[in-house]
């Protein structure tokens, strides 16, 4: 897939951070491209949740660079919720808003953030609840459904805001195993649907699966990319070896 | 003040003091059975005394009605205004900017280290040379400054209690800080919130009594007065404390219905 030719979404370059003396992001440099699916995988406390978090802001960085979308977030005069409209995020606890419905969760952000009427954005989610399979469920109340439920119901209310890029922080990691199927085949769905994807996640079946190119991370660095069959089966680097070899073996 | 739960056997113990009357739950059945003897016990004495000696008794209960209503005015509008004040204190506290934070922290501190009679008598008397206000608006805003500051650990509390998970969702999904504030953080945190201010209210009824220093003619005023024109303190303080004691009962008793209300919804 020639992916150069295609328009950029998110330039990271030279990132830093730190956690108080700690280096949680060491000169990370990435790019990903419209419609490419990108799966970070790493040990905990490899950076690989906080670099995705600096896409959106949800994290600062301390130096480097990161454009989305043509916005440069690290200038001040960037409205970061300009960005934001622009990236769905899935977050690892589903984090949905306990106090509304499944459809009032989906509609919040569209009629706060959109402006659209609640007739609109009702009609939208519906649109996306459908797709991720729960629509019967849109008059429930987040903690009646299950962790399975609650993520698709997540997927659909991020989805809802027509985002550019979709970013998932290990969105099965908090599901019981027989859930993380059906959450993964949504994601799936999406995927081949051409959006733009970046997930940090355990499952290696799907990043084989799915994504074009798959990051190694450890020690807040990159320490190899490359596409997935080749990444997974001839490892350049003994770090990402001696990882998948810990991975597969649990598995 | 976390949510701690208190079956879990690492949980460090609680001791829950309010400062108002204590608000029956179906769980503390003693608790529940004191309120009802208390509440009974305390009308049925009232009305004994009235029925039986109505001089002065039925004569205090004729006379004092006025200064209910003034009591009820203090603390309707001193806790509408302290919970204004409280949810901006709260805010502040919980504020990144150094200057609103510096300035809530500093409010709560230097109003919770002043005793309450020595604000009201500040307002009313030491910034009378400034501003003369009315007595019943001096003592509505001494209570309120007070309650407000005491509303704001509330509000405060009540705001981190909610997960950050959910203003990072909120966030994440275009809207502002203030947006997330009023649409997600906040409709959580009344949750928590109502209970602790439901003791607050109490608390507030009780100590509107000490505005009667002010030439204000509340409930305990009206008494004092009955009282050094009829000579008959024993009986006056009697009915007085009877009355003070079946309106909080009766408050405590509306809180707890309104808790059970909130907690069938989760």
């Amino acid at each position: 897939m020639s992916a150069d030719k295609r328009r950029k979404i998110v330039e990271i370059s030279h990132l830093e951070k730190y956690f108080g003396t700690l280096k949680a992001l060491d000169q990370v440099s990435l790019d990903i491209y419209d419609g490419e699916k990108t799966v970070i995988i790493g040990p905990s406390g490899s950076g690989k949740s906080t670099l995705l978090r600096t896409i959106n802001q949800l994290e600062t960085f301390d130096r480097g660079r990161i454009i989305v979308d043509g916005m440069d977030i690290s200038d001040k005069n960037t409205d970061i919720n300009k960005v934001r409209e622009e990236i769905g995020m899935v977050f690892q606890s589903f984090n949905l808003f306990p106090h509304k419905t499944v459809l009032e969760n989906v509609n919040m952000a569209q009629m706060i953030v959109r402006r659209r009427s609640r007739d609109e954005a009702a009609a939208i989610s519906e649109g996306f609840l459908q797709k991720v399979g729960i629509l019967d469920k849109k008059n429930e109340y987040p903690q009646k459904l299950s962790g399975g439920q609650q993520q698709r119901v997540a997927i659909a209310r991020a989805l809802a805001m027509k985002p550019k890029l979709m970013l998932f922080d290990e969105p099965t990691s908090a599901l019981d195993p027989e859930m993380i199927g059906e959450v993964l085949g949504v994601m799936k769905n999406l995927a081949l649907e051409g959006m733009t994807m970046i997930v940090v996640t355990h499952e290696m079946g799907f990043a084989r699966e799915v994504a074009d190119r798959v990051i190694f991370m450890d020690y807040g660095k990159i320490i190899e990319e490359g596409r997935p069959d080749a990444l997974f089966r001839t490892p350049t680097q003994e770090r990402t070896r001696l990882f998948l070899k810990q991975i597969l073996k649990a598995m | 003040m976390a949510p701690i739960d208190k079956n879990h056997p690492a949980a460090p113990t609680v001791i829950e003091i309010s400062e108002g009357a204590a608000i029956p739950t179906r769980r503390d059945m003693g608790l529940f059975t004191a309120w009802r003897t208390a509440f009974v016990g305390a009308i049925a004495i009232v009305v004994y005394l009235a029925w039986s000696r109505p001089k002065p008794y039925l004569e205090i209960l004729q006379f004092i009605p006025d200064g209910l209503f003034v009591t009820f005015q203090v603390t309707v509008e001193a806790i509408f205004l302290s919970l204004i004040i409280g949810l901006f204190t709260g805010l502040g506290r919980i504020s990144k900017n150094r200057l609103l934070n510096g300035i809530a922290s500093l409010y709560v501190e230097v109003i919770r280290g002043i005793p309450l009679l020595v604000q009201l008598f500040y307002i009313y008397y030491a910034l009378g040379r400034i501003v003369n206000l009315p007595a019943v608006i001096s003592a509505v805003i001494a209570m309120a400054v007070c309650y407000g500051a005491y509303m704001g650990e509330i509000f405060r509390a009540g705001i981190e209690a909610v997960h950050k998970g959910q203003m990072e969702a909120a966030r994440s999904l275009g809207m502002t800080h203030v947006q997330a504030m009023v649409h997600v953080i906040l409709p959580q945190a009344v949750k928590t919130i109502l209970p602790p201010i439901g003791n607050e209210f109490v608390a507030l009824l009780k100590d509107s009594s000490l505005v009667s220093i002010l030439a204000v003619s509340d409930l305990l005023r009206r008494g004092r007065e009955y009282a050094s024109e009829s000579f008959s303190y024993f009986e006056t303080y009697t009915m007085v404390a009877l009355i003070y004691l079946i309106i909080t009962l009766f408050l405590s008793k509306i809180i707890s219905i309104m808790e059970d209300r909130i907690n069938v919804g989760r």
